[in-house]
């Protein structure tokens, strides 16, 4: 209320006012705001509103009352109308032109307070204006009469409303002014009288005088106008009788004309109904006309769907076009609620009368047409005698012409298409599983040949038996006990498997593209319905969500449609291809590094890594994976099983010797592939098993000394690595060169005593004295390291018994060691020189501990320099 | 399962001799290995062995590596026998090791017997000519004296390394034909040994 009180006080907040509700509440329904007064229920005071005065803009001009209500929001609202035409009465409760109430009557009495008088006074002056002119204009009571009677003026035959007159009202000013004439009569009396100034009295005097002339003459005047005056009255009376007759002539006029206004009031009103009629006649008639050339459809067309021919170019176009024509109009964009039309719904039924008529050729022609490609012998490719998976471009080509009318099927019969997809699948399913298989078979006869293959099921069984009865290559065993296998069978392996996955390739994936644009699989069906078609009456909406899928969701759902449905036609690749695997890691377990390796380049490389084929290579190539590890397990396990040969010399054991050819066959299937680390990972686990396996083989050998057979086999090892040169094995090489000269140095230390056994404990036994604490020179007072003693022991060992036990030992190095590890001459070379210092020790000792006994060993170093050329000569 | 198919393969043993640290290890370990180890360690003896295609044929090689210091050469006695073939290596860059090329030629003329005995004469480190201290020339001569071919070689680059020891293998080989051929296809090694045998005594 308070914010009421402020509009009324300022009459730009008025104006304010004045422009929303005109802009707000009247513009849209093209009315014109005339006037308005701020009120409240007289009863109610709270709640406050506006009276409006509008008028439309448009002929026929109605004037409505309308209460407006400004909502908590802030904008106005229609509330209540009433055609001006309806108000009975109005009252202004006191004539007081300060009183701020008043009642409206049209159907029943309403009572108003406005908030100020000036704008009561406003608002019933409007109404005033509105409706004076009117016929059965409405009672004003309690009104102060100048409010009405000022406007008497207004012409009245005015049929436009005054619109502007509303800003003009002002108050009514009590002055008033001097005519012109007035004044100029004034001057012109002052100035015959120019010392009026001057002398007032006389001035006073002659205006008297004047006067009482005057006034004289007047009265002499009236009386000699007196008769003139009668009869003038008398013409008079005449006059007004003329009048009055002329008056009620005019009434009899109006009553007339007023009746005619009433009749063109309401014709006008009628012809603007009909106008309206008129309009809506034709809107309904476009609509109308609209809708029957939506749902046209040419007859040809008709023809095309219920006869269509699908076996000549010409049919198929027709057929194509006709199924576009149908797809269009069941399609057509038509308001929802004409749907319900019965018509519609009529032209509709017939519709699905020919779709399905046209979709049931369809679905016969390609049931047939599938099943009969189903029969492609597909395109054997360029040259013979090469392997060959067969394409299927021809089959794909011929199916293609159909690609519309499958899309049509998609979209109109969903049923009928999922059952052509599925007859195709099935059909092109057998098809592909024949060709692999086919394929397959063939691929086996290029790795082994075609005899082989003759007696394929003998051989398989021979080779399941040898596969039992050796277990395989295995780097523990002997390599001449592998099974045979042949070098080149393996290369063309590795070469006709390279060809196996780069044929299967280019056929699936040639396959996954047809499939994808002849099912229109990069598509997602919006809705489950059977037929996408508009003139569904019961039509449900679209789900809100399902328009905002994401594209990701979206692409997903495609792959795994795609995914499906290759998975469909091309089931047999998997088993097929792990069968064709095992076949032959049964018959020697090395191809499974081929296949881990040419399987691994092939999943990485292919170009589309969602492609089915990358997916169906996947489990596989886990299966693959699992083979080789199973492989190398087995390889691991066969070092640890092995024993070595035990009834003779233990030489090079078998695991040591097949790791140069395991690994370069390794190396040359693994070389750079992304598949190197797998393999490093079990060249250290194999080398770091040798590494234990040797000592413990060495250590329980019933024929070859321990260290034989470590010497032997870490130097064979260090000379393995140091030429294969693989980075990972590099520390292990180092360990290797490390562990042969450790066990070469415990050879010639455990084996170098024998020739001069005795003397050596009886060295032994005096470095031990030494080591007591016993004086060098007073070893001879020992008893048992006399000199005596000594000389008993020198004795002994003449130089002819030094002899034999070097050529003893020679021989007994000599087999000893393998011929083929060739380790003899560096044995020897080490023997000699540990000879030599062992006997220049002796010597050593004998000269600090027997001093001045000319005491000498019975040979001399030339005498062993002797000795060993003599051996050298003789061997 | 199945017979060994191949034969085994043509052995050919070479010995490599010559002063400590002209770089026998050096171009052993570059013929067989294909590497090149800056550090030195002298050798005690170590042996080595390689499949080779020798003109087309495979044949094995067994390198025996040795002391260029020995404290004893009697000790040498034993492998020098066993050696078909010898590689005597000086580095072009010391005059003394080029100084007892003549003793290893003497002992092992002495300790085979034979003044044909396959035998190289090998100047390495040639690719450090700066610092050369063994003309071409003197090297020559000798070798011509001795009836050898010599060779210059650098087991740091590879120069010549390959040249040598297939050089000498073919020596062996041609040398192996020529005795075969005297004891009218008899076994070589028998025969070899027999006729060694009679001259020693």
């Amino acid at each position: 209320m308070e914010q009421m009180d402020l509009f009324r006080c300022l009459p730009g907040a008025m104006a304010a006012i004045r422009h929303s509700l005109q802009h707000e509440v009247f513009q849209p329904c093209d009315e014109r705001l005339l006037a308005f007064v701020h009120v409240t229920k007289a009863l109610k005071k709270k709640k406050s509103s506006f009276l409006c005065i509008a008028i439309t803009k448009e002929s026929p001009y109605t004037v409505n009352v309308i209460q407006v209500k400004k909502t908590e929001k802030n904008f106005y609202k229609k509330k209540r109308s009433w055609p001006l035409n309806t108000l009975k009465l109005v009252d202004g409760k006191a004539i007081s032109a300060d009183s701020t109430d008043f009642d409206l009557v049209f159907d029943k009495v309403y009572k108003w307070s406005a908030t100020s008088a000036s704008e009561r006074q406003n608002f019933i002056r409007s109404l005033w204006k509105q409706s004076f002119h009117r016929q059965d204009k409405p009672e004003f009571k309690n009104v102060p009469s100048d409010w009405l009677g000022s406007e008497r003026i207004l012409p009245a035959e005015n049929e436009t409303p005054v619109i502007a007159e509303t800003s003009e009202v002002g108050e009514v000013e009590d002055f008033q002014a001097l005519t012109e004439k007035e004044e100029q009569d004034l001057i012109l009396l002052m100035q015959e009288c120019g010392y009026a100034v001057s002398n007032a009295e006389a001035f006073m005097e002659t205006l008297a005088k004047d006067l009482s002339i005057l006034d004289g003459e007047n009265v002499q005047s009236v009386l000699a106008s007196e008769e003139r005056v009668s009869s003038l009255m008398a013409h008079l009376d005449e006059a007004i009788l003329e009048v009055e007759k002329v008056e009620s002539q005019l009434d009899s006029y109006d009553e007339i004309i007023s009746h005619v206004r009433t009749t063109m009031e309401k014709m006008e009103e009628k012809n603007m109904l009909i106008d309206i009629a008129n309009r809506n006649n034709q809107k309904l008639l476009s609509e109308l006309e609209k809708v029957i050339v939506e749902l046209e459809l040419d007859s040809k067309h008709q023809v095309s769907l219920v006869d269509a021919d699908l076996t000549t170019p010409q049919g198929l176009r027709e057929a194509i076009e006709a199924g576009q024509a149908l797809q269009r109009v069941m399609n057509a964009e038509i308001h929802p609620a004409l749907v319900q039309l019965s018509a519609v719904q009529e032209q509709k039924k017939r519709f699905d009368k020919w779709k399905s008529k046209f979709s049931q050729i369809i679905s016969r022609h390609l049931n047939n047409l599938f099943i009969h490609l189903g029969n492609d012998p597909g395109e054997s490719s360029v040259q013979a005698g090469e392997l060959n998976l067969p394409k299927h471009s021809n089959l794909h080509k011929e199916l293609r012409c159909y690609t519309e009318l499958m899309h049509w099927t998609k979209v109109m019969d969903r049923k009928a298409y999922a059952a052509l997809s599925k007859v195709y699948t099935s059909a092109i399913g057998k098809l592909y599983e024949r060709d692999i298989r086919h394929f397959l078979e063939e691929a086996k006869v290029y790795v082994s040949g075609p005899i082989v293959v003759a007696q394929g099921s003998k051989d398989e069984a021979g080779a399941k038996s040898k596969g039992q009865n050796v277990n395989g290559a295995l780097l523990g065993i002997e390599k001449d006990q592998w099974p045979e296998f042949d070098a080149n069978e393996r290369l063309r392996f590795h070469q006709i498997f390279e060809r196996v996955l780069s044929q299967l390739e280019p056929v699936v994936l040639a396959e996954q593209q047809f499939c994808v644009t002849f099912f229109q699989l990069d598509i997602v069906s919006p809705t489950s319905k059977n037929t996408l078609t508009t003139l569904d009456s019961a039509r449900v909406d679209a789900k809100p969500d399902e328009p905002l899928m994401s594209s990701y969701k979206v692409e997903r759902q495609m792959n795994e449609e795609v995914r499906k449905m290759m998975g469909d036609i091309f089931g047999s690749i998997e088993p097929e291809l792990i069968n064709f695997i095992s076949h032959y890691e049964k018959m020697d377990s090395m191809y499974c590094l081929h296949t881990l390796v040419r399987l691994t380049e092939h999943v990485m490389s292919t170009q589309d890594a969602g492609s089915f084929l990358s997916k169906s290579f996947g489990p596989v190539l886990v299966q693959v994976k699992r083979t080789y590890d199973r492989f190398m397990q087995n390889q691991l396990q066969s070092i640890y099983d092995c024993r070595g040969n035990r009834r003779s010399k233990c030489g090079i054991l078998p695991f040591v010797a097949n790791f140069d050819f395991f690994a370069r066959t390794a190396e040359q299937i693994f070389k750079d592939t992304s598949r190197r680390a797998d393999l490093d990972k079990w060249y250290v686990k194999l080398v770091a098993a040798m590494f234990e396996a040797i000592p413990a083989i060495a250590a329980d050998h019933p024929k070859t000394p321990t260290e034989v057979i470590k010497m032997e086999n870490f130097h064979h090892l260090f000379d393995l690595l140091s030429r294969l040169k693989i980075a990972v094995l590099d520390s292990q090489r180092k360990e290797a060169k490390l562990k042969y000269n450790e066990a070469l140095k415990g050879y010639v230390t455990r084996y170098f005593g024998r020739p001069l056994e005795k003397l050596n404990l009886f060295f032994d036994g005096v470095q031990a004295k030494v080591g007591l604490g016993v004086k060098e020179s007073e070893i001879s007072y020992q008893m048992a390291f006399s000199k005596q003693e000594l000389r008993k022991v020198i004795k002994e060992y003449p130089g002819k018994e030094v002899k034999r036990g070097l050529d003893h030992l020679y021989k007994k190095v000599e087999k000893h060691l393998s011929e083929e590890e060739n380790l003899l001459q560096v044995v020897w070379r080490a023997m000699q020189e540990e000879f030599i210092r062992q006997y220049k020790y002796i010597e050593d000792l004998i000269q600090r501990c027997y001093p001045g006994a000319m005491i000498a060993l019975e040979f001399s170093i030339e005498d062993i320099l002797q000795f060993f050329s003599e051996i050298a000569r003789s061997h | 399962m199945s017979k060994k198919p191949a034969p085994q393969p043509a052995l050919h043993k070479v010995i490599m001799v010559g002063d400590g640290g002209v770089g026998k290890s050096a171009l052993t370990l570059q013929f067989m290995y294909d590497e090149f180890v800056e550090d030195y360690e002298p050798t005690k003896a170590d042996s080595y062995r390689k499949k080779v295609i020798l003109d087309g044929e495979e044949v094995q090689i067994d390198i025996l590596d040795t002391a260029g210091q020995e404290d004893y050469a009697a000790i040498r006695d034993n492998y020098f026998r066993s050696g078909e073939g010898f590689l005597c290596v000086f580095s072009i860059t010391d005059e003394e090791s080029f100084q007892a090329t003549q003793e290893f030629r003497e002992q092992i003329l002495r300790v085979k017997n034979d003044e044909n005995i396959p035998f190289l004469l090998v100047g390495n480190k040639g690719d450090l000519d700066e610092k050369r201290k063994v003309t071409l020339n003197e090297a020559q001569s000798r070798a011509q004296q001795w009836g050898v071919p010599y060779v210059e070689t650098s087991a740091k680059t590879r120069e010549n390394v390959d040249k040598v020891f297939f050089d000498l293998m073919r020596e062996i080989r041609s040398r192996k034909m020529e005795d075969n051929k005297i004891s009218n296809g008899r076994g070589k090694d028998k025969s070899k040994r027999k006729k060694l045998k009679c001259t020693i005594l």
